[in-house]
């Protein structure tokens, strides 16, 4: 208690405000803005593989890109979908679809899947907000997600962890455990269902807040969805200032990672993001940018896919590699990218 | 207002936070921990000698001091150049025992006496000086030497004219004074000290060769290059540290009048301790007469009441040392954290409440437009920041830039354009004055004038200075924005007085009201501060009455009108309360209404955070300057308005394609040209309903 308020007199440990810096496998480029293909697609959140296919899930709808690069309706269902993972689809009412079967987890807030031959593993943000409040559980230092595991076969639900700060991305590894993305402590964890007290890291302090995990090959995909920094982690610790912010300020323009940043100018602006000689510097602090890090088979980055603060492809929510090329949703730019998977 | 909001408002306002900061910028507050130590040792060694502060024990006390003082002058003069100067102790004894060989012995006059000891202790410095400045050798181990080598003449003196010192016996009413007269009711010592003391500081806070003393202690390498003779600077602190410590050396021969082998040993120490808690750093070019004053009367203190209350010398010895040791440590790391603690601490925000800005959707005033995409496009690529812009008579433009520049582009198509003026800072608002001189706020530098014949001419750079502020603002660091009077004075604001022109962003963090409007007045040439604590103060523009201007305020977001003539002089009333951005430069329109740039628009976060100064200052504590929260100015607007506040037009560029930091604009024959700070065009708006002839010089001063 003492120590704490001495941290937070001296911005010390739990005080300190650092980012890691993107550097090595994570340094920047501009690759997602100078992909070749972009599709646009208004509301698009999550992108799977299914059939040979590449499926994407916008609003209410199931959509799928034909060869002329063109969206082909598939599916729509009675509510907005939150997550689709081959062939499952969550539903913002807290069901799961699975060719035609419905599953349902308690407390709903499906963030994402992970399926394998025999299970699927279920992901749940937080049990007090929905999927599109995630700033709110964020600024709230929310750690009420859970983790399950639903028999295919039986279609029973079991609880294999929770209390995790935003689980948002789901992945299995080589030996059949599931690794979670945990968002508002911007790691990957294991979460062994042989003993789920015991979660391992493998990939922490990532610079951005980690979202949907998707496999390809004997490597992963990781999506960031927004970049931490330090206002945000400076805001994060100022509780007096969040209360106020969360009562007395519109939503859209809360000191909050966004998806995306800069279209209004009642949003909050940082020093390093004023125009200088009527350009906005790439390297400027940004709420929002977009970033793919592709992970080797131990969950370690290898290289990295970004769209920088005056980038045109932020908020990337979910990534898939099908048939060598990559895809990646953006949300915040209503656009998905593809480019060849190097 | 809520309970917390109050709760914040008042103890912001009561306590006035950003005064620590400004103390810390101040050179006398190295003088506050040797103080404290010194109202210590007075408090508990009063408290523990029971006729410590009688007048017998003060008087007794005074006389020592004064000596011993001037040894730690001496020493303080050497030390602020860089150097040490450990013989000062044997130069003391060697000072006695001239002094009385001389007038016992010779049987000299005590003028001769006096001038020919002084000049034995000068040669005394001098051998130091040549060894240490010209020949370069190192302070302390040379003056440990001269230490030894003065030490062993003394005592051959001793040992050959000790006995006929003792037999002699002086007649010489001055110079019993020198030991035991009073000027006043002060010891002569004293006196002399004081004379010494004052001269000491005056010459070195106040004369060149002063300076040159600081400057090479500061920095020798440094003094060098600029031209300072570094080793005959440092050659003549010695013989000044030798002559003083012959001087004391008199003093006490007229005051005992008998020469001891012990006379002068370790004094040294002595004055070495007192030198160093007085806070004249060992490193030099820090320290004063008065860091030697203070250290000298703690120590003497010290030592006099540990001799009084009957510890013995050894022990004595052991606290002067440990107190050496403390001192020096504190030196050490006060020099090392000052700065640290100064900009943590001088930062200081305040609580600042805004009213609620009026929304930009349709049915506003202010309500979205793309009004100025049409803009074509000046000097794009070619000017680096134009913050003010201004047309003459023949409509050609000026605009100052970022390296100092006043620009001109040439009419009518302004593709070509020349370096106007070099005048360096930051060139920002203009205005041309009767006679067709270009007059301009110069960020940095203050009010100067270019005439047409492109002299540059300073009108000012300095006001008078405030009774009651620590820090000096009597020097303008940020001249903004300027308007000239009928009469001729000019108005112009300074936005702030507390921060350099690229720290503008630290300023809106605090939003104190730092800023203030000045004017000059060219009749008398004299400049005084007619409004302060303004929040920024920016553009300035005379209203159509020829009694008052209108002033914006960036970071109050308000426009208000000073009276400075007629029935309501000097009163100021606020004409637009609310504005949904932060206002910048003011300029008249030719219908009799006013522009007014908007160079950003507020957020609701940093409205918040405006309310929560402890927030802020926190944020500027922890977090890079790139990454805080600034006024969004990637979003600005022209506005036109009337001068009873109604706003009549806006005109918007959605996206800041062309213009997202607006800063200034200017009407001029049915076009309104436009700057911005950041920004590396002009933009050039044709005003379909406005009077095509009409221009600002017309406005003004009735010429075409």
């Amino acid at each position: 208690m003492i120590l704490k308020a001495i941290d937070n007199f001296l911005g010390r440990g739990d005080a300190a405000v650092t980012v890691p810096p993107l550097d090595g496998a994570l340094r920047p480029n501009r690759a997602l803005d100078e992909a070749a293909a972009r599709h646009r697609l208004d509301g698009v959140d999550c992108l799977t593989v299914h059939g040979g296919r590449l499926l994407a899930a916008a609003g209410d709808t199931l959509l799928t890109l034909d060869a002329a690069g063109r969206w082909q309706h598939v599916l729509q269902v009675d509510d907005r979908i939150t997550c689709i993972e081959g062939p499952a689809i969550a539903l913002a009412n807290g069901a799961i679809l699975i060719d035609g079967r419905r599953h349902r987890v308690e407390g709903g807030c499906i963030t994402a899947m992970a399926i394998t031959e025999t299970a699927l593993y279920v992901a749940c943000g937080s049990a007090r907000h929905r999927p599109d409040e995630w700033q709110l559980d964020l600024l709230q230092r929310g750690a009420t997600g859970s983790l399950w595991q639903i028999d295919l076969a039986t279609g029973r639900a079991a609880r294999l962890a929770a209390g995790l700060a935003w689980p948002s991305g789901l992945a299995i590894d080589g030996k059949g455990r599931p690794v979670v993305a945990e968002a508002w402590k911007h790691r990957l964890v294991c979460i062994d269902p042989a003993e789920p007290a015991r979660p391992r890291v493998l990939y922490g302090d990532l610079p951005g807040y980690p979202g949907r995990l998707s496999r390809s090959g004997d490597h992963y995909w990781l999506a960031i969805f927004a970049p931490r920094s330090q206002l945000v982690e400076f805001v994060l610790r100022e509780t007096a200032y969040v209360r106020r912010m969360i009562a007395e300020v519109p939503q859209p323009y809360w000191i909050a990672p966004k998806l995306r940043s800069g279209r209004s100018f009642y949003e909050p602006l940082q020093g390093g993001g004023v125009k200088h000689l009527g350009l906005l510097k790439p390297w400027a602090p940004s709420l929002s940018t977009g970033l793919c890090v592709r992970l080797d088979a131990a969950f370690q980055p290898v290289s990295s896919l970004h769209s920088r603060a005056d980038g045109r492809t932020h908020g990337i929510t979910s990534v898939v590699a099908h048939g060598g090329t990559v895809f990646a949703a953006a949300r915040g730019d209503d656009v998905v990218v593809a480019l060849p998977e190097a | 207002m809520s309970l917390s909001d109050t709760v914040a408002y008042w103890r912001y306002r009561v306590v006035p936070d950003h005064l620590l900061g400004e103390l810390l910028t101040k050179r006398w507050i190295d003088n506050v921990i040797p103080a404290v130590i010194l109202i210590a040792v007075v408090a508990t060694f009063g408290a523990l000698i029971p006729d410590f502060f009688s007048a017998g024990s003060i008087g007794n006390l005074l006389r020592q001091w004064g000596e011993f003082s001037l040894l730690v002058l001496a020493l303080m003069i050497v030390m602020v150049a860089g150097g040490i100067d450990l013989s000062v102790g044997s130069t003391f004894a060697l000072g006695n025992i001239v002094a009385l060989a001389l007038l016992n012995v010779a049987g000299w006059p005590v003028g001769a006496v006096v001038a020919a000891t002084l000049g034995c202790g000068a040669a005394v410095g001098l051998i130091n000086g040549l060894l240490v400045g010209y020949l370069r050798l190192r302070a302390f181990l040379t003056t440990l030497v001269t230490l030894i080598i003065v030490r062993a003449v003394v005592d051959m003196l001793l040992l050959k004219y000790s006995v006929a010192i003792a037999a002699a016996f002086v007649d010489s009413d001055i110079w019993f004074f020198f030991g035991e007269g009073s000027v006043a009711g002060l010891p002569f010592s004293v006196v002399v000290t004081a004379v010494v003391a004052i001269a000491a500081h005056l010459i070195l806070s106040r004369s060149r060769i002063g300076w040159h003393v600081l400057a090479t202690g500061g920095s020798r390498r440094s003094a060098h290059n600029v031209g300072i003779p570094v080793r005959r600077v440092i050659c003549l602190t010695y013989v000044v540290s030798g002559t003083l410590a012959a001087l004391a050396g008199v003093l006490f021969a007229s005051r005992l009048g008998g020469a001891g082998a012990d006379t002068g040993i370790g004094l040294e120490v002595a004055a070495l301790t007192a030198a160093v808690l007085g806070g004249n750093s060992l490193g030099g070019g820090r320290g004063s007469a008065a860091k030697a004053i203070i250290g000298s009367i703690t120590v003497m203190i010290m030592v006099n009441s540990l001799v009084r209350l009957g510890v013995t010398s050894g022990a004595n010895s052991l606290l002067l040392g440990l107190v050496l040791l403390g001192a020096v440590a504190i030196d050490v790391r006060w020099l090392k954290n000052r700065h640290k603690v100064l900009s943590k601490v001088y930062v200081s925000p305040v609580f600042a409440a805004l009213p609620p800005a009026p929304g930009t959707d349709a049915g506003s005033p202010y309500a979205l437009n793309d009004r100025l995409r049409g803009v074509e496009l000046i000097g794009l690529g070619e000017i680096d920041g134009p913050e003010d812009v201004i047309l003459d008579d023949d409509d050609h433009i000026y605009a100052g830039n970022r390296t100092g520049d006043i620009i001109r582009f040439l009419a009518p198509d302004y593709r070509r354009w020349e370096v106007y003026a070099h005048v360096g800072g930051r060139p920002l608002g203009m205005a041309f004055d009767r006679d067709g001189n270009l007059l301009c706020c110069i960020g940095g530098m203050g009010l100067y004038r270019i005439t047409p014949d492109r002299r540059i001419e300073k009108l000012t750079d300095e006001t008078n200075r405030s009774w009651f502020s620590i820090v000096d603002d009597s020097r303008l660091r940020l001249a903004d924005d300027l308007d000239i009077a009928p009469d001729g004075r000019v108005f112009f604001s300074e936005a702030t007085i507390r921060y350099e022109m690229h720290e503008w962003p630290v300023d809106c963090l605090e939003a104190r009201g730092n800023g203030r409007i000045v004017c000059y007045d060219p009749a008398t040439a004299s400049t005084r501060t007619v409004l302060k604590n303004l929040m920024f103060p920016n553009g300035i523009c005379m209203t159509h009455d020829g009694q008052s201007f209108l002033f914006a305020e960036t970071w109050g977001c308000r426009v208000s009108r000073y009276y400075f003539a007629g029935p309501k002089s000097g009163s100021v009333e606020t004409v637009i309360a609310d504005l949904p951005g932060y206002p910048d430069n003011i300029n008249r329109a030719s219908d009799g209404t006013y522009w007014l740039a908007l160079v950003g628009m507020r957020t609701p976060s940093l409205d918040l955070a405006l309310k929560m100064p402890g927030f802020r200052k926190r944020m500027a504590r922890r977090i890079a300057p790139d990454e805080w929260l600034y006024p969004n100015i990637n979003s600005g607007c022209v506005v036109r308005f009337d001068d009873r506040g109604t706003i009549l037009d806006v005109l918007w560029d959605q996206g800041g394609e062309n213009h997202p930091m607006i800063t200034s604009m200017r009407e001029h024959r049915g076009h309104l040209y436009i700057g911005g700070l950041l920004n590396n065009r002009i933009g050039r708006l044709k005003l379909p309903d406005s009077d095509p002839d009409w221009t600002g010089q017309r406005a003004y001063w009735g010429r075409s």
